[in-house]
Parts: C-alpha cells; sequence; structure tokens
C-alpha cells in the first residue's frame, strides 16, 4: 500500500471487487471499467490499467462475468463485461467481507481506549 | 462460441487507443497521449500472459474432460476400444523389441572406457575368410606404430582346467597385457597379468562363483590349464564382459562368455613370418586425436617394410584393414537387423492404417453427433480436441501395453536368438528404448488421429444433419480413403509376405539333404587333446585306434569315424613326378576353400556318402590314398577320370609333398554349414597325419542318438579318463545351429509377416462390411428388381477383390524393389524369384476372399423389403 504522487494503490485482490461493483450498474467495457473505478475513487486509486485483463479473465473463468461482443458508440467493435447472477451474489458476500476487514483493521489501528482522549 | 480468450490483442490494442484518444482530448499532442497510455497500461507482453495463464490449467482440465469423455465413449464400444488397443499394442510391442535388439547390438557404444576410439586391426587372410595377423606383425606394430595408446592381441578357445575339485571344459581368451588398458578393467581381488608375465590366469567373476566358490585367497592358488600349472592372479569384477570380436576363434555355435583370460604369447614366441601363419586378432585404443586414417597409413608404412624384407613371406599390403571396432562388431549382424527393423516398421504403418480405417468408420458413424455438437457452438479446435483425448485414450494404454508385451517378448527373443549375435546379453529396456516406443505411440496416436480429423473437416454439419443416414459426400470421400488405406495396408503385407517366402525357400533349400544322409542319427562328440602327453601324433593315433575300437562294440553304434579337419592343407612343390597333380599356389589361392577332412574308414558308412567313382577307403591302405569329392574332381580334372591319379600332400605349401593315390570320387555333402554350398573336398585317412589338434567323434547309431551319447562318452573315457568329451550334439543339432542366426531371422520375419496379414484381413473386412451397410438400400433395390443372391455376392466380391488386386500388383512391385536388399540373408533363392512371388500373391488373395465371404454373403441374405426401408 504504498503511494505514488499521493495515489494508492490497490490492495491484492480487491480489484476483483472493484469491477464487479462497477459492472452492478450494466455492461461496460475495458477501459470504461478502469475508468469508472479512478473516477468514482476520486482518483486517489491507482489502478495500472493492464492488470485488468487477469482479473477479468478470472472472473470469468470462475462464471461471476460473462462476455458480448457488440458495438461501441463510435461503431467500434468491443467486448462488453456484463455481471451474471452468481456474480451479483458473490458482489455481495465480497462486500460484507470486505465491510468485516476495514472495521477490524480500523479498530486495530484505533483501539477504543484511545477514542475517549482529546 | 468463441473462447475469451481470442482476440485478447485486439481488445487490448482497442483499450490503449481509447486511452490515447482520451488523452488527446485532454489536450496532450499525440505521440505523447500514446506514450502516456502504454505507460499507464503496463507490460502489455506480461499482461498477455498472465491473462492465458488464468485459462491454462482449464485447458488441462478440459482436456483431462475430453480424455474421460472419450474413455467413457471406448467404455460404451469395448470391442472398438479393444481391438484398437491390441493392434496399438501388438504393433509398439513387436517394434520396441527389435528396436532394442538394435539398440543394444547397433546402437550403443561399447562397454568400454573411450570406444569411439577402438579400432580393429588385421590381415585379411583368404583361407580362413577372416581378418588376422601374425604375431612377428603385431609385435613390429606394437614396437614402432605411434599411433596407438594401446594395442593388444588377443586369441580365445576352449581350454581343459583342473582343480582339486575335478576337470572341466572352460573357454579362456589368451590376452597381451595391453587389453587390461584397453577395456578399463580393475582386478576386484589380487592384479591382471603384465608384459613380463608369462603365466598366470584371471578369471572372471562366474567362474570365481562357480569353480572358486568365491574363496578369498584364490590368488595364488594353482590350477591345471590343459596339462600345465599356472597360478591364479586375480579376478575381474562382477558384470565385467569381453566384447571383443571372438566368435570367429570358438566353435560356431558356442560363442560362450569368456571364463578366464592367460597371457598372450605374441611378445615371446616367434613363429616364422608368413601370412599363413597369422594367429592372433588384434584390438588398438587409437591415441586422442589421431584419426583412423592416419592410424591406416602408418601401418601400411610398416607392413609394406616387412613384405620388402620378407619377400617369400608371401605378404600383400592390400590386406591389411583398419575398422572401427563398432563396426567390425555388428557388420555381420547389421543388414539381417535393419531388414528386420524395416519390417516391423511395416507392420507399425500397417497397423496405423487399420486403426485409421476403424476410427474412420467410426467417425462417419458419429457424424451426426459431431454435427449436433458444431450446430450447438462446439468450435472445430474443441471436436479436434475431443477426438484427441479419445485416441489418448486408446493410444496410451495401447502404448502401455505393448511395452509391457516387448518387457515379456525380450526375454524370450534373446533366448532364440543365435549366440553369435554380439552383445545379446545387454539388450534391456533402456531410456533409448523407452523414448522410441513413446515415439512411435504417439506417432501412431497422431496418425491415426488426424485421419478422421481430416474427414471431418470435409463434413459439413448441415449436410450430415439433412441426410439421415444417406451416403453423403463426406461419406464416400472417407469410403474412398479407407480403401486407399487397405489397398497400402494389402501392398505392405505383400512385402512382408514375400521377405517371409523367400526365407522360408531358402530354407527349405538349405535343409535339402540327400538320402542316405541321416544326421538325426549321428552323433558327433568333441575331444580336444588335452596335456602334453599328446603332443605327438603316436600317442594321438594309439588314442583314435583304441576309442573306435571300443565306441564300435557298443550295442547301437552302426558305424564310428573320427573327422578332424584342416590338418593336412595345401600342397608340396616336390616331387617333380609328372603323375602326381599338385595344386601350384595359384590354384590354392583361385579354389574358394578346400576342406581337408582327416578321417576313419567307416567315415562314409556315418555319413552315408555316395561313392560316385572307385571306392571308398579301406581300413588299412597299404600306401597313401585319398578320396575326394565330385566338386573337388571337377576342380582338378574337370570332365576328365579323377580315381587313379596323385594328389601331392603337404603341411605348408613350402614343403615337400607326399604323393597319395585318389582312389575314389563321392557325391557332395553339406555336412559343417548348411547355408553355404559344398566345397570342394579331400578325404585322408587319419593314418596319414602328422599332428591331430584334437578331433571329432563321430558315430551312426541304430535308434536314438541322444539316449546313446551316455555310453558313448563312456567309452571314450574308459580310452584315457583324462581327456573330457567336451561338446556332445547330433548332426542335425550342429547344422541346425550352423543356420541358427537365419533361423532367428526367419521366425521374426515370419511373425511380422503372419500379423501383417492378419491385421489386412482385418482391415479390408472392415471396409467391405461397411460398404455393404452404406449399400444395404442399393442391395435391396436391386433384389427387388430381381438379381439373385449369387449377383449380389459376385458384386460384393468383385468390390473386394478389386481393391486386392491393386494392393497385389503395388505390393509385387514394391517387393521386386526392395527384397534385393535382403539378398545377404537369402541362400540358393534369388530375390526376385518368380515362384514366390507367385505363391505369396496367390496367399494375399485368398486371405482377401476370405474376407470378403462374410460380408458378401450377409449381403445376399438380406432381406429386400427390410433392405429397402433400411436408412
Amino acid at each position: 500500500m504504498s503511494t505514488k504522487d499521493g495515489r494508492i494503490e490497490l490492495l491484492q485482490g480487491t480489484l476483483d471487487l472493484l469491477i464487479l461493483r462497477t459492472l452492478l450498474p450494466g455492461p461496460a467495457h475495458g477501459h470504461a471499467i478502469v475508468k469508472a473505478i479512478e473516477r468514482n475513487s476520486e482518483e486517489l486509486l491507482l489502478v495500472e490499467q493492464g492488470s485488468l485483463y487477469p482479473a477479468l479473465h478470472r472472473l470469468i473463468k470462475r462464471g461471476w462475468i460473462g462476455v458480448t461482443e457488440g458495438t461501441s458508440e463510435n461503431n467500434r467493435r468491443a467486448k462488453y463485461y456484463r455481471l451474471t447472477a452468481a456474480g451479483r451474489k458473490q458482489l455481495t458476500v465480497e462486500t460484507t467481507r470486505w465491510d468485516k476487514l476495514a472495521r477490524a483493521i480500523a479498530r486495530i489501528l484505533r483501539p477504543a481506549s484511545e477514542e475517549g482522549r482529546p | 462460441m468463441s473462447h475469451p480468450l481470442d482476440n485478447l490483442s485486439d481488445d487490448i490494442r482497442d483499450h490503449i487507443e481509447r486511452e490515447t484518444q482520451e488523452n488527446i482530448e485532454r489536450g496532450m499532442p499525440p505521440e505523447e497521449a500514446l506514450a502516456a497510455a502504454l505507460r499507464k497500461f503496463g507490460n502489455v507482453t506480461r499482461v498477455m500472459e498472465e491473462t492465458r495463464a488464468v485459462w491454462i490449467s482449464v485447458w488441462l482440465e478440459q482436456l483431462l474432460q475430453d480424455i474421460r469423455y472419450g474413455v467413457r465413449g471406448l467404455r460404451r464400444n469395448p470391442g472398438f476400444a479393444a481391438v484398437v488397443v491390441l493392434t496399438l499394442a501388438l504393433a509398439i510391442g513387436m517394434n520396441t523389441t527389435v528396436f532394442s535388439l538394435v539398440n543394444a547390438i547397433l546402437v550403443r557404444p561399447l562397454p568400454y572406457p573411450d570406444a569411439d576410439r577402438l579400432v580393429w586391426l588385421g590381415n585379411y587372410n583368404r583361407f580362413f575368410k577372416a581378418e588376422m595377423v601374425g604375431s612377428p606383425d603385431y609385435v613390429d606394430w606394437k614396437e614402432q606404430a605411434a599411433s596407438f595408446a594401446g594395442i593388444a592381441a588377443y586369441g580365445a578357445r576352449g581350454y581343459t582346467l583342473a582343480t582339486t575339485e575335478g576337470a572341466g571344459h572352460h573357454v579362456l581368451a589368451d590376452v597381451t597385457a595391453d587389453f587390461w588398458g584397453i577395456s578399463g578393467a580393475r582386478p576386484a581381488l589380487g592384479r591382471f597379468f603384465g608384459p613380463e608375465d608369462r603365466d598366470g590366469i584371471v578369471l572372471s567373476d562366474e567362474l570365481f562363483e562357480r569353480e572358486f566358490r568365491r574363496d578369498a585367497h584364490v590368488a595364488g592358488r594353482s590350477v591345471i590349464v590343459d596339462g600345465r600349472a599356472v597360478t591364479v592372479l586375480g579376478v575381474l569384477p562382477k558384470g565385467f564382459r569381453f566384447a571383443l570380436p571372438a566368435s570367429f576363434l570358438l566353435q560356431s555355435g558356442s560363442a560362450r562368455e569368456i571364463e578366464g583370460y592367460i597371457p598372450n604369447p605374441a611378445g615371446w614366441e616367434h613363429p616364422p613370418r608368413s601370412r599363413h601363419v597369422s594367429t592372433q586378432l588384434v584390438v588398438a585404443k587409437l591415441k586422442p586425436g589421431v584419426s583412423i586414417e592416419r592410424a591406416r597409413s602408418e601401418l601400411a608404412g610398416i607392413q609394406a617394410r616387412i613384405a620388402r624384407e620378407n619377400p617369400k613371406a608371401g605378404y600383400d599390403v592390400q590386406s591389411l584393414r583398419v575398422t572401427p571396432l563398432q563396426e567390425k562388431l555388428t557388420a555381420g549382424a547389421r543388414p539381417a537387423l535393419l531388414v528386420l527393423l524395416a519390417a516391423v516398421s511395416f507392420v507399425l504403418l500397417i497397423a496405423c492404417a487399420n486403426i485409421a480405417n476403424l476410427l474412420l468408420a467410426r467417425s462417419a458413424a458419429r457424424q451426426k453427433e459431431i454435427a449436433i455438437r458444431t450446430a450447438i457452438g462446439a468450435g472445430r479446435a474443441r471436436v479436434i480436441r475431443q477426438f484427441l483425448g479419445e485416441n489418448l485414450a486408446l493410444a496410451v494404454p495401447g502404448g502401455t501395453l505393448g511395452l509391457l508385451l516387448a518387457r515379456l517378448g525380450m526375454p524370450v527373443i534373446v533366448r532364440l536368438a543365435p549366440p553369435s549375435l554380439p552383445r545379446l546379453g545387454e539388450t534391456t529396456i533402456d531410456s533409448r528404448v523407452l523414448l522410441f516406443s513413446l515415439g512411435a505411440t504417439l506417432a501412431m496416436g497422431f496418425i491415426f488421429g488426424i485421419t478422421p480429423a481430416i474427414f471431418l473437416r470435409r463434413s459439413k454439419p448441415y449436410e450430415a444433419l439433412k441426410q439421415g443416414g444417406h451416403m453423403s459426400s463426406a461419406d464416400s470421400a472417407g469410403l474412398r480413403l479407407r480403401r486407399l488405406l487397405v489397398t497400402a495396408e494389402l501392398a505392405l503385407a505383400l512385402v512382408l509376405l514375400t521377405g517371409a517366402g523367400l526365407m522360408v525357400k531358402s530354407f527349405w533349400r538349405m535343409n535339402a539333404r540327400p538320402p542316405g544322409f541321416d544326421p538325426e542319427r549321428i552323433l558327433a562328440l568333441q575331444v580336444p587333446f588335452s596335456g602334453p602327453q599328446y603332443n605327438a601324433f603316436a600317442p594321438q593315433r594309439r588314442f583314435a585306434e583304441e576309442m573306435l575300437e571300443r565306441v564300435g562294440q557298443l550295442p547301437g553304434v552302426e558305424a564310428a569315424s573320427i573327422l578332424a579337419q584342416g590338418e593336412l592343407r595345401g600342397s608340396g612343390t616336390a616331387p617333380h613326378d609328372p603323375n602326381v597333380t599338385r595344386l601350384s599356389s595359384a590354384q590354392v589361392m583361385r579354389l574358394p576353400h578346400v576342406t581337408f577332412s582327416t578321417v576313419a574308414y567307416g567315415f562314409n558308412r556315418v555319413m552315408g556318402l555316395r561313392v560316385v567313382r572307385g571306392r571308398w577307403l579301406a581300413e588299412n591302405e597299404p600306401d597313401p590314398a585319398i578320396v575326394i569329392n565330385v566338386s573337388m574332381a571337377h576342380e582338378l580334372f574337370g570332365e576328365g577320370e579323377a580315381v587313379g591319379k596323385q594328389l601331392g600332400l603337404a603341411d605348408n605349401v613350402e614343403d615337400p609333398a607326399t604323393p597319395a593315390s585318389i582312389v575314389g570320387v563321392v557325391s557332395d555333402l553339406k555336412y559343417s554349414r548348411l547355408d553355404a554350398p559344398a566345397e570342394p573336398e579331400v578325404y585322408i585317412p587319419y593314418q596319414l597325419s602328422t599332428s591331430l589338434l584334437g578331433l571329432t567323434v563321430m558315430v551312426r547309431t541304430a535308434t536314438d542318438a541322444t539316449a546313446m551319447a551316455p555310453a558313448i562318452r563312456n567309452a571314450i573315457a574308459s580310452v584315457d579318463r583324462t581327456q573330457p568329451v567336451a561338446a556332445v550334439k547330433t548332426l542335425e543339432q550342429a547344422l541346425a545351429d550352423s543356420i541358427a542366426p537365419r533361423r532367428f531371422n526367419l521366425y521374426l520375419l515370419g511373425a511380422f509377416a503372419t500379423s501383417a496379414v492378419l491385421l489386412a484381413l482385418i482391415g479390408i473386412y472392415g471396409v467391405i462390411a461397411y460398404a455393404v451397410a452404406q449399400r444395404t438400400q442399393e442391395i435391396g433395390v436391386r433384389m427387388a428388381l430381381g438379381a439373385q443372391r449369387s449377383q449380389v455376392v459376385r458384386l460384393v466380391v468383385r468390390e473386394g477383390m478389386r481393391l486386392a488386386a491393386v494392393g497385389i500388383m503395388v505390393g509385387l512391385a514394391a517387393a521386386f524393389a526392395l527384397t534385393r536388399l535382403m539378398a545377404s540373408l537369402l541362400y540358393d533363392v534369388k530375390p526376385t524369384d518368380p515362384v514366390t512371388y507367385a505363391a505369396v500373391a496367390a496367399a494375399l488373395a485368398a486371405t482377401a476372399l476370405a474376407a470378403c465371404c462374410r460380408p458378401a454373403l450377409q449381403a445376399a441374405w438380406l432381406d429386400p423389403a427390410r433392405a429397402l426401408r433400411h436408412e
């Protein structure tokens, strides 16, 4: 979790979760997915764009997302990735787990005893 | 349905283009925009690799799934699977076995260090048809040649070895001390002899075990070798093998392992310098970096000088031979092994064609299934991979079973093989053999797997679906391919069958024997004289007379004689009597080989020799008398009368000759080698001899020769207990041994040809049955329109026989071209023998006809009403 010009590199494994979340509103192509992650994190998260692809294929392999060939705005051929039913379920599971993890880490970093101090 | 991995590079390019576009829109100059996009993306190659890596395990999983699927499919069709696996196992097993022989004998280097630097040196001797070296020449080479790191002279023969426990016959090699350096051996016990040792014996591990019971204090013990006391010096390590060419010196068919080593007297014995007195075999090790050509020219220089200095010795520098040892060792076995390897690879090809045929039939039947798979979105690659999975499910058990067969068959083959095959004991399944069978299995799997795939490429799913069970264009293409395969199978089988047929005929020719010659009733017992008491002729003669007397009196013995070959040879220069025919040196050189057989008077009755002119020898001839055979008479006198002429006999060409009268001419008889024509032969009463090195007792028995052996042994032993009988065989066995290598080749080639014909039979049956099934409806129509059953039979048979005819024609042409390569394996039969060709073609045609019978009869007994509705 090093920082580079103030931006944070992604934690191992969190990219999958972010992809699933990004696809929740509807299908998107690869470039749009990275852009959405960057934009929604208010440009705080640094995604090496290439790492998106192994992650996408991991998710396809697990059956959490699917691919459809389609044409984009200016009539360009592109692959659209969409969430499957299993993916939707997985997203809920992962989100819950992430929340628990975040709470747990926060508790360790700022223990209750310290909280009371001024 | 496409795979997510398809067009991955396009996806990435698309991604980078979008990012570049965005950068430009934000106001970057185009080049900078692209560079920034690439930077942000990261290493493209690594990304692609990582993305693909996500799927590799899946691919493997799918292949496994395909194999599982294949196994399941095959389990539903066990007959098909069994036929394919067995065919494959048979072919792979045979090929692995033959290759392991080739590997042990031709490919693997000798078990000595730096084996590639070992060379065989010899002067070709036309009398013995062998390469040998005289002791004085060896000494000169050793002293003068600079090309060699070591040069060893050796020989090998049977010796009588007596210990405190008893006497026995053993094969020993006499070697000069250089042998130890060349073989790289280290003593396991004691020491080896050096150049200065004239006495001593080094034991092989086997002899140490058998005769000395691993006595740790064996070094220093005394044993008697051929009547001389020698000291045991040391013992060789277990597993050490004498790997030099030795079979020439040993009796044919008795190439046993060397059991011990004694010093070779080449260094201190000084026999006369003559190219006729050549008794040493010589092996040398080249110094590093010295080429064989340089060694050859150096030796040729030395040999030329020897020839110049000894003009009378008759040297011929042209006779010098320098050969890589490996080549010398394997030269005799090479042609036969290569023929066998070619033959067995034919079997592999036929098996391959057969399996491809079966798979084609299956894929034709499954066309609909595949069409459905393709229609619901299975990619072509996916379908082909499914085939691959099935083929692996067939090939792997087939290959494994084949390897197992080879493992089981190898000891049988090694036992069947003639002992004269070098290095046979080293035959094992090593990594090279394993690699070979793996390669053969995969190649076969690929070849028979690719055929249905090609076939599949041609078929169009909609056609297959549309056309129900009717003959489609792909069907007929498949049938064409299958006919082609069967024709090729038949042609290959015919070539093999021709080869085997020619060998069978050779055998028949070899084994033809004249009436009166009954080798199964003749017992041959070898008595090599041992001990100084038998160095002179007088005691040898006394022994022979006494022994013939006692053996002749045994009940059941019809006649007894002795046979000792080659003691009197050549013919002398004097006396200058015009009535005495002498063989001039030129004549001696021109004759291929004259056998001088020293015999007792009963020999003709033992062998059943037929007297053509004159008479046979009497028991006690008052004057020197001899008998010659027809070939010799022809050689000496052409059509002229031989009886009454005189022949000069002498030990050496230079010696004065004793004139002996020819009293009779007998018919030619092959009694030592079956696979060589009878040689010109002179029968000399042993009483005329000056020395016998040993003798063979030949006894004709009234009934079972083998049963008589103990009695005859006892009779011989009763003459002198110190002279053991070395070997007992019926002449039939001895003759069979003389063609053991050929019999071995015949067995193997016969087995290959039989399997080839069986496979071809299955192949042609399969195609015809399939064609009949395809034409069921047509046949039904024909019958409905009034075709007779006989006409239907003819229709089917004609189709089969047309295939057979083409296959046989092609096969005959191929056999005509190929069998000449096996000319050296044949005896008295031309490689293009028309009788064999005709017989083989007829046999294969009959086989094809038999294969057509069942499908033809099935077709003829179809119920036309049902056939018409057949889909």
